[in-house]
C-alpha cells in the first residue's frame, strides 16, 4: 500500500523533472508574443519562415526586408492593382492569390499554404479574428494608419520577427534621416504662415483625408486637418465644393497614385472648373498630383513624397531637387531595383509632376 | 340602337356560347334570364365590346361591333360591370365624371360641359347632393347607382348591365330597375340586364332572353313566353307561375 | 374644411418657390443676405458685380443654383413617375422603380464606370440600361395571362437580376472604380455641372409636363382594365405611354443624380391623404411637393455638418415617419 503510493509520488517527480527541464531546456525565445493594433496579445514563433500577408503595407515592407521569398501568398490588391509592387517585387506573379476584395479571403487556400503567421489589416477585424480562429494561425493586424512612427515601429517589428532586424534598422535610419532632412530645412528657413493644402483623394475632388503626415512633415497645413471623418475608423471625409472655396487654399494635391488612365479627378478637371475660379490654387495654377495611398503606404512612396511635396511647397529651399533621380535612388535602397521610379512613371505619369505648367 | 346578333359562336374553355339569331329591341328593357353557368355574363360581355367576337356576329344598329373603334363603341354602348372596388377613394363626382370619357381626348381635361353631363347623370340617380362624398363611403345600392350613374354620364343609346339587383336588399333592388324602366321610358335607351330574379325580370322587362347551355331556349315578351314547362327545362325543378291581383309570381 | 384644404393646396405649389429662395442662403460659404441679392442680379446690373468677392458668382451661380434646379426636377419627377405608376397599376404601393429601373440604372452605371474609365460619363449608360431593365420587363410580362400582377412580379424578378450583375461587377472591380461607383450609387446632387443639366433636364421636364397633360387619363386608366376599355380607351398604347412616360423621366433623372429613393412613394401619397385621389389635382401637386421635399432633403443634408451625407438618406428619414404619421390620421385615401 505505501509502496504504491510512493511509486505514484515519485512517478509524479520524475514527470515533473522532465517536464521543467523541457520548458527550460528549449531554444531562448522560441516564441515571441506581439501586441497588434486591436490590442491582441499573439503568439508567433521567433523567427517565421514562411508568412502571409493579406495587408499590403505589410507586404511591401516585407518585401524591402529582404524576405519577400518567405511570402506564402498574395491578396488582390498587390496581384491587380499597385503599379509599384509589381515592379518592385517581379516574383509576385508566381505567388498564390489568396483574397479577392479584402473582405473575401478564401480561408482553406491559407491553410493548404499553412503560413506560420499572417498579417491582416485592424480596420477589418471580423476578418482577422476569423481567420486566427479558423485556421488556428497566429494572425496580427497591424497598420501604420497614417502615422511616420508606427510606420517605422511596424518596420522594427516586422524586422525582429523575420529575423532581419539589421535590414530594418537600416531602413529606419535611412527613413528618418531622409525625413530629417527636410524637416531640418524647412525649421531653419520656412516662412510663415505655412502653406495651405487641400487634398483630393480617392477619386472624387471632394474626398479628403483629415489627417495627412507628409503635408504636415512637409511644411504646409492640410486645410481639413481636423474635420470629422466622414466614414468611422477612417481618415476620410466628404466635403463640398463650398467648403473648399471657403477654405481657399493656396495649394491643391489631387491623388496620383493611379494608373492615369483610371483616373476620375485629373488637375485639368480643377484647372478648369469655373466655379473654383476663385480659389487661390487654382487662380495661380497650383495645382498638383502627388502620390496618396491606396490601402496604406509604401515607406519608399512615403519617403520620396514628402521630399516632394517639400520641394513643391518651399521650392527655394530645394532648389536641386530632382524627383525622378531622387526616387530611383530611395526605390533602389528600399527594393533594390534599378529605375523603379522610372518604370513607375510609366503607368502613373509620376516623372511629369514637377514639370512645369 | 337595336342590338342584332347573327352566328355568334364563343368558346371557351368547357363553355361555348352559340346564338345563331337574336335581336334586342331599341327603347326596350331586355333582360337575360337563366341558370348559373348558362353563358349570361359571357353574352353580356360579348355585347358588352369586352370579349373579342368576330366580324359579323354583332350588330350595333347597323354597325359591325368588331368594326367599330373603340372610341366610337364607347359613344355608342356603355357597360355597368356588377361590382367596382377602385384601388383609389374617389369622390361620386369624379368618378361618375369618367363616362366622359369617350368624349375627351387623351390629354385633355373634362369641359364644364362634361361637368355638367356628369352633374345630370347623377341627380337622374337620386344622388344628387352626393355629389362629394367618397365611394368607398357608399353602400353596395349606392354605389350601383353611381355606376349606372356613370355609364349615363357616357351619353349612349345602349346600356349594358350586368347582374346591377345581385345581393341588393328589395328596397335598392327596386330602385335600381325603376331607374333602368325610366331610362327607357324617359330616355329612350335600349338596356340589357342579366337577373336572377325571375319575378323581377317579369315584372320590369319587356322582352326575355332566357339561356341555358349557351343557347336561347326562348326570346319573347315575358308574358308570352313565360310557361312552366319552360321554367322546369331551364332550371330542372318545377316551379309554379302563379297570377294574382294583376301580377306574375314565380314560385317553387 | 374646404377653405383649409384650398390653403393647403396653395401653400404646396407655393412651397417650391419659397424652398428655392431659402436654398440660395444656405451654404457652407456664408453670403450675406444683401450680398446674396446683389450678386443674383449681378448678372443685370454689372456694376455690382465688381464690387463682391469673385467667390460669391461662383458659388451661388456655380455651385448652388445648379444643384437647387436638379433637387427641384429630380423631386418632381420621380413624385410624378410614381404618382402616374400608382394610377396605372391599380395599387398606391407602387414606386417609380417598380420595372427595375433603378437595378438596371446601377448596373449600367456600373457598366461604364468599370470597363470605360471612370472619365466617361455614367450617365448614358445608365439611362440605357435603365430603359432596357423597363423593356425586359414590359416585353417578358406580355407573354402572361394576369398583366398587372406579372408585371409587378417581373420588375421584382429584373430588378433582382441586374442587382446580382451589379454585384457581379462590383466584385471584379479594381478599387478605383469601385469609389467612383459608390459615389454614383449613392445619389449625389452635388455633382452633376450645367453641362449636365442641360443634356438631362429637357427630358425630365419635357415628361413631367406630358404626364400633367395626361392626369384626368390617369384616372380612368386606374380603374380596372375592363371598365377602361369599355369607356374606350386603347388600354395597350395608352398604357405603354404612361410607362414609357415615367421610365424616361426617372431614368434620365436616376442617371444624372443617382438613387434616390422614396420620393416615388411617399409623395403622391402624402398628396392624396391631403387633397383627395383625383389625378387632376394629385399629379400636379405631387410635381409641387416632390420638388420641395427633395430639396429639402437636400438642403439639410448639405447644411447639416462639413462633411456631405448622401441625400437618399435625408428622404428616408423625413419621409418615412412622415408617412406613418399621416397614415394613422387618415381617413380613407385609399382602401
Amino acid at each position: 500500500m505505501i509502496e504504491r503510493r510512493f511509486l505514484q509520488a515519485a512517478a509524479g517527480w520524475l514527470l515533473l523533472l522532465f517536464l521543467v527541464p523541457a520548458s527550460s531546456v528549449a531554444a531562448p525565445q522560441k516564441t515571441r508574443t506581439v501586441i497588434d493594433n486591436l490590442g491582441r496579445s499573439i503568439t508567433v514563433p521567433a523567427r517565421i519562415e514562411r508568412v502571409l500577408s493579406l495587408q499590403p503595407e505589410i507586404t511591401r515592407i516585407i518585401v524591402a526586408l529582404g524576405a519577400a521569398d518567405r511570402l506564402a501568398g498574395i491578396d488582390h490588391f498587390l496581384r491587380t492593382n499597385d503599379p509599384l509592387f509589381k515592379i518592385i517585387a517581379p516574383g509576385q506573379d508566381r505567388l498564390p492569390l489568396v483574397s479577392m476584395a479584402d473582405y473575401n479571403v478564401n480561408m482553406e487556400m491559407v491553410l493548404r499554404l499553412a503560413p506560420e503567421a499572417i498579417f491582416g489589416a485592424p480596420e477589418d477585424r471580423t476578418v482577422v479574428e476569423a481567420l486566427q480562429s479558423k485556421t488556428g494561425i497566429p494572425t496580427i493586424a497591424l497598420s501604420s494608419q497614417g502615422r511616420f512612427d508606427r510606420l517605422i515601429a511596424e518596420i522594427g517589428l516586422l524586422g525582429s520577427v523575420l529575423d532581419r532586424s539589421e535590414r530594418a534598422a537600416e531602413l529606419i535610419a535611412f527613413f528618418q534621416a531622409g525625413i530629417e532632412a527636410v524637416q531640418t530645412r524647412i525649421r531653419e528657413a520656412a516662412p510663415e504662415p505655412k502653406p495651405r493644402v487641400y487634398l483630393a483623394f480617392w477619386g472624387s475632388p471632394t474626398r479628403t483625408p483629415v489627417h495627412y503626415e507628409p503635408v504636415d512633415a512637409a511644411g504646409a497645413v492640410n486645410v481639413a486637418e481636423n474635420l470629422l471623418p466622414s466614414f468611422l475608423g477612417t481618415l476620410i471625409a466628404n466635403v463640398n465644393l463650398e467648403t473648399i472655396i471657403a477654405w481657399n487654399p493656396d495649394s491643391i494635391l489631387v491623388h496620383g497614385n493611379y494608373p492615369i488612365h483610371q483616373r476620375a479627378v485629373t488637375t485639368s478637371q480643377f484647372l478648369s472648373d469655373r466655379r473654383l475660379r476663385a480659389v487661390r490654387a487654382v487662380r495661380d495654377r497650383r495645382v498638383y498630383y502627388t502620390f496618396g495611398f491606396w490601402n496604406w503606404w509604401d515607406p519608399a512612396e512615403v519617403l520620396l513624397e514628402t521630399a516632394y511635396l517639400a520641394r513643391l511647397f518651399h521650392p527655394g529651399l530645394f532648389p536641386g531637387f530632382d524627383l525622378e533621380s531622387r526616387g530611383n535612388a530611395i526605390f533602389k535602397k528600399f527594393y533594390g531595383v534599378e529605375r523603379a521610379f522610372s518604370i513607375l512613371s510609366a503607368t502613373i505619369g509620376c516623372g511629369a509632376w514637377l514639370d512645369a505648367r | 340602337m337595336s342590338i342584332r346578333v347573327q352566328g355568334l359562336v364563343f368558346s371557351r374553355r368547357n363553355f361555348t356560347l352559340r346564338i345563331p339569331a337574336l335581336v334586342f329591341e331599341e327603347a326596350r328593357l331586355t333582360a337575360i334570364v337563366g341558370p348559373n353557368g348558362a353563358g349570361k355574363t359571357t353574352l353580356l360581355r360579348c355585347l358588352g365590346g369586352l370579349l373579342p367576337v368576330p366580324r359579323n356576329t354583332l350588330f350595333l344598329g347597323d354597325r359591325d361591333l368588331a368594326a367599330i373603334p373603340a372610341g366610337e363603341r364607347a359613344r355608342r354602348m356603355a357597360f355597368v360591370p356588377q361590382e367596382q372596388a377602385s384601388a383609389f377613394n374617389y369622390a361620386v363626382r369624379e368618378f361618375i365624371l369618367m363616362g366622359r370619357t369617350p368624349y375627351v381626348s387623351l390629354f385633355s381635361l373634362p369641359s364644364p360641359a362634361d361637368a355638367a353631363r356628369a352633374e345630370e347623370a347623377l341627380a337622374f340617380v337620386g344622388l344628387a347632393g352626393h355629389g362629394d362624398r367618397p365611394c368607398q363611403q357608399m353602400s353596395s345600392g349606392e354605389r350601383r347607382l353611381v355606376l349606372i350613374a356613370r355609364a349615363l354620364a357616357q351619353d349612349t343609346d345602349i346600356l349594358v348591365l350586368d347582374e346591377p339587383t345581385t345581393f341588393l336588399d328589395p328596397k335598392h333592388e327596386s330602385d335600381v330597375l325603376d331607374l333602368a324602366r325610366r331610362l327607357v321610358d324617359d330616355r329612350g335607351k335600349t338596356v340589357l340586364v342579366t337577373l336572377h330574379n325571375l319575378d323581377m325580370a317579369v315584372r320590369y322587362a319587356d322582352a326575355l332572353v332566357c339561356l341555358k347551355n349557351g343557347t336561347v331556349a326562348a326570346h319573347g315578351r315575358p308574358a308570352e313566353i313565360l310557361t312552366e314547362d319552360l321554367l322546369l327545362a331551364m332550371y330542372e325543378i318545377p316551379m309554379r307561375i302563379l297570377r294574382h291581383e294583376g301580377r306574375t309570381f314565380i314560385v317553387r | 374644411m374646404r377653405d383649409k384644404k384650398k390653403g393647403l393646396r396653395f401653400l404646396i405649389y407655393f412651397s417650391p418657390l419659397v424652398l428655392f429662395a431659402v436654398s440660395l442662403y444656405l451654404g457652407t460659404y456664408r453670403i450675406p443676405l444683401p450680398d446674396l441679392a446683389k450678386t443674383l442680379l449681378s448678372p443685370l446690373v454689372p456694376a455690382w458685380k465688381a464690387g463682391l468677392p469673385e467667390g460669391y458668382a461662383s458659388i451661388v451661380f456655380g455651385v448652388r443654383l445648379p444643384r437647387i434646379i436638379l433637387a427641384l426636377a429630380v423631386g418632381s419627377a420621380l413624385s410624378v413617375s410614381g404618382a402616374a405608376l400608382q394610377a396605372l397599376f391599380k395599387n398606391p404601393l407602387v414606386n417609380e422603380y417598380i420595372l427595375g429601373l433603378s437595378s438596371g440604372a446601377g448596373f449600367g452605371a456600373s457598366l461604364s464606370l468599370v470597363f470605360l474609365g471612370p472619365a466617361f460619363p455614367p450617365q448614358i449608360s445608365a439611362f440605357l440600361f435603365a430603359v432596357v431593365a423597363v423593356l425586359l420587363v414590359l416585353s417578358i410580362s406580355a407573354k402572361s395571362e394576369s398583366p398587372i400582377v406579372s408585371l409587378l412580379l417581373t420588375g421584382v424578378i429584373v430588378s433582382a437580376f441586374f442587382t446580382a450583375l451589379l454585384s457581379l461587377v462590383e466584385f471584379f472591380a479594381s478599387p478605383y472604380s469601385l469609389q467612383a461607383l459608390f459615389n454614383w450609387l449613392m445619389g449625389n446632387l452635388a455633382r452633376p455641372g450645367w453641362s449636365d443639366l442641360a443634356v438631362s433636364l429637357p427630358f425630365v421636364l419635357g415628361g413631367v409636363a406630358v404626364l400633367v397633360l395626361l392626369r384626368w387619363r390617369l384616372n380612368v386608366l386606374s380603374l380596372s382594365d375592363e371598365e377602361a376599355r369599355s369607356l374606350g380607351v386603347d388600354l395597350r398604347k395608352e398604357k405603354f405611354l404612361v410607362i414609357a412616360l415615367a421610365t424616361l423621366i426617372t431614368a434620365a433623372a436616376t442617371a444624372v443624380a443617382g438613387i434616390i429613393g422614396w420620393i416615388g412613394l411617399i409623395v403622391p401619397h402624402l398628396v392624396r391623404m391631403m387633397a383627395g385621389a383625383d389625378n387632376r389635382r394629385v399629379v400636379p401637386l405631387s410635381a409641387a411637393l416632390g420638388a420641395s421635399f427633395l430639396l429639402l432633403a437636400d438642403d439639410i443634408a448639405r447644411s447639416l455638418a462639413s462633411f456631405e451625407v448622401p441625400v437618399g438618406i435625408f428622404t428616408s428619414i423625413i419621409g418615412i415617419p412622415l408617412f406613418i404619421l399621416l397614415l394613422r390620421k387618415s381617413s380613407q385615401a385609399w382602401s
